[in-house]
């Protein structure tokens, strides 16, 4: 069994390290799987337009050299630390409003982006290349930052659109989504170091993008929560009330599953 | 600006180190060329004549009626024992035209270090062995300040001043802003860098291809650096619409790919600052403002002059052109600020946000 992270970002949008940075990053600490997953914001809105105009969201123009860049990297990852880097973006969808507000992840194959697209139009371009969506922290990540719960609020309607939700943001669980019956994954929404210590997705399928991507639709994972050693925990981040027992070392972390 | 006239001479302070040229890495020089510069021949001819121990250079242009065609052969014929060659194999990678020109040479390149240079640069021969070294493991590219040097007419004494005040006050500022600027007359990299980021292709569809290049390099958390010496570009006779049009185009791009910095540029021109500077300080003294302006004027065109003399040599001419390129440079903003249309090469490009082209005039 190994650990993944499917959300994380570099300074291609709002992240701090660079994507060479975050495959040595978690390659050295033993990951099996990490996606890369890049904010792309709408451009029909303000807010995604003044996102693009201070440079913390990919652009038309800056796409095509991430993309690339992602490709390079996934060799290196798999030859350097036999980690599966998998190809991402998070559309962002922002609005004054919350609940008018929505990010999900697209997984696997970026050939036919457009974040001006509907959840729903994109669903049906991109899954059947092989891609998967992932609703992104659909509910309250509990700390003080944007919230996005349009997704959430119309999930029955967009349950055939999305293969799994996150069930955890970073070292928070969202109980809605867990006790929902909606197939789940567990991030960290990764922009620093200090993002670190989080709920992770374990699995156990080959160590393959496909295999992966094919894990999470049929739900064969597991969650275990990942603590960074020698991290700076930020004050406002509890130790999740549900945490089971401790598995022992993984990597340079310590992993514990519920 | 005082600050800028400062950095701008530690740029240029650091005199070169002997380097033992055997351990150096061999060097692919690309040369597109298109047309026929004022002093192609010269040009082309001084990097047929660099002290350096193993380099070849490709030279590409898109059209067999060009007429560089004629010059580059006879410099084949006049240096036999250079290993360089001429080809006329042009690619449609994307709408910018440098790039489709570029390709074949680029993937023709024998050797991992790339030097991509402009047909209106001449170089000493020390130029590679000054350049090379600096291209360490943790540097991705090496761009070089521009010094305009012969000009002729008001177009290139034009030029000239602004290449040697303005734009070389602004590479070094921005450098040290963390910013750094690569042009395109002059970038020294490795193939093996630029292949991560998708190699040569990838920059066809930009407009900016050398900014987009710099901006990819450090994405892979390689430096951006600038060579310890300025190079030269042979100006010669420039018309004042060449001038215009070519400022207009560079104007416009800067626009598409960093508006806000666009938005805030006219308060770096002289005669901007020093009349916000004018209305503020007289308020405050209750002295002239007109006195105030000219004071501001004089201090800036002193740190100009030694500017310009680091450059090239200082003439009653180029302050002229100074003060006439001053002038213009609000006026200037206003006109590239009204229209996002650039004519490249005979042809009419419509910018897109973020440096991306599409053909025809549009909008």
């Amino acid at each position: 069994m190994y650990l993944a992270d499917f959300h994380l970002h570099s300074n291609f949008s709002d992240g701090k390290l660079s994507i060479p940075a975050l495959v040595d990053y978690f390659g050295k600490r033993g990951f099996g799987a990490i996606a890369i997953t890049d904010h792309f914001c709408e451009q029909t809105s303000l807010i995604g337009r003044a996102a693009s105009y201070l440079g913390v969201t990919l652009t038309t123009a800056t796409f095509p050299l991430y993309r690339e860049l992602l490709k390079s990297e996934k060799e290196r990852a798999w030859e350097q630390y036999g980690m599966c880097l998998i190809p991402g973006v998070e559309i962002t969808k922002n609005s004054i409003s919350n609940h008018r507000s929505a990010h999900f992840l697209i997984l696997g194959n970026l050939d036919h982006i457009d974040p001006n697209l509907d959840i729903s139009e994109l669903s049906d371009r991109v899954r059947p290349e092989g891609a998967l969506v992932i609703a992104a922290h659909p509910v309250s990540t509990q700390k003080l930052e944007k919230q996005t719960f349009h997704l959430w609020d119309r999930r029955n309607e967009l349950a055939s659109k999305v293969d799994a939700w996150e069930v955890a943001s970073g070292p928070y669980l969202f109980d809605e989504v867990r006790y929902s019956g909606l197939p789940m994954v567990a991030s960290s929404d990764f922009h620093s170091e200090k993002n670190m210590t989080s709920w992770k997705t374990a699995l156990k399928a080959e160590k393959k993008q496909e295999a992966i991507l094919h894990a999470i639709k049929t739900q064969r994972l597991d969650f275990q929560f990942y603590r960074e050693e020698k991290a700076r925990e930020p004050s406002y981040c509890p130790v999740p009330w549900n945490m089971g027992p401790q598995l022992g070392h993984y990597g340079m972390g310590n992993v514990v599953s519920f | 600006m005082g600050w800028g006239t400062w950095l701008a001479f530690k740029q240029f302070e650091r005199r070169p180190q002997k380097t033992d040229t055997s351990s150096l890495p061999p060097v692919s020089i690309l040369k597109p060329l298109k047309g026929n510069d004022a002093g192609l021949f010269e040009n082309l001819e001084s990097f047929f004549n660099l002290d350096y121990p193993d380099y070849e250079i490709v030279f590409s242009v898109t059209e067999q009626t060009e007429p560089a065609i004629a010059v580059v052969q006879e410099l084949l014929s006049k240096y036999p024992q250079i290993d360089a060659k001429l080809i006329c194999e042009p690619q449609k990678t994307g709408p910018n035209p440098k790039i489709n020109n570029l390709i074949s040479a680029y993937e023709l390149a024998k050797y991992d270090v790339i030097l991509i240079s402009d047909s209106n640069i001449r170089v000493k021969p020390a130029y590679l062995v000054n350049l090379v070294p600096d291209l360490r493991e943790s540097v991705g590219i090496i761009t070089a300040v521009v010094a305009g040097v012969s000009p002729q007419g008001l177009g290139g004494w034009l030029e000239a001043s602004y290449l040697n005040t303005f734009f070389t006050r602004w590479m070094v500022f921005t450098k040290k802003l963390g910013f750094p600027s690569v042009i395109g007359k002059s970038m020294i990299f490795k193939k093996s860098t630029l292949k991560r980021l998708g190699g040569l292709k990838i920059l066809g569809h930009y407009i900016a291809e050398d900014y987009m290049a710099g901006h990819g390099i450090q994405k892979l958390d390689l430096t951006v650096e600038l060579m310890h010496s300025p190079i030269e570009q042979f100006i010669g006779n420039y018309s004042y619409k060449s001038f215009w049009s070519r400022h207009l185009r560079w104007g416009r791009i800067r626009k598409s790919i960093a508006p806000i910095a666009f938005l805030i540029e006219p308060f770096f021109f002289s005669t901007v600052s020093g009349a916000l500077g004018a209305f503020a300080l007289s308020s405050v003294f209750k002295c002239s403002p007109v006195l105030i302006w000219f004071l501001h004027m004089a201090m800036w065109g002193i740190c100009d002059v030694v500017i310009y003399n680091l450059m090239d040599q200082v003439s009653w001419k180029s302050i002229g052109a100074w003060m006439i390129r001053e002038g213009l440079a609000l006026v200037l903003w206003v006109s590239i600020f009204s229209g996002n249309t650039v004519s490249w090469r005979g042809r009419d490009y419509h910018l897109l946000r973020g440096g991306l082209l599409s053909e025809g005039g549009g909008p």
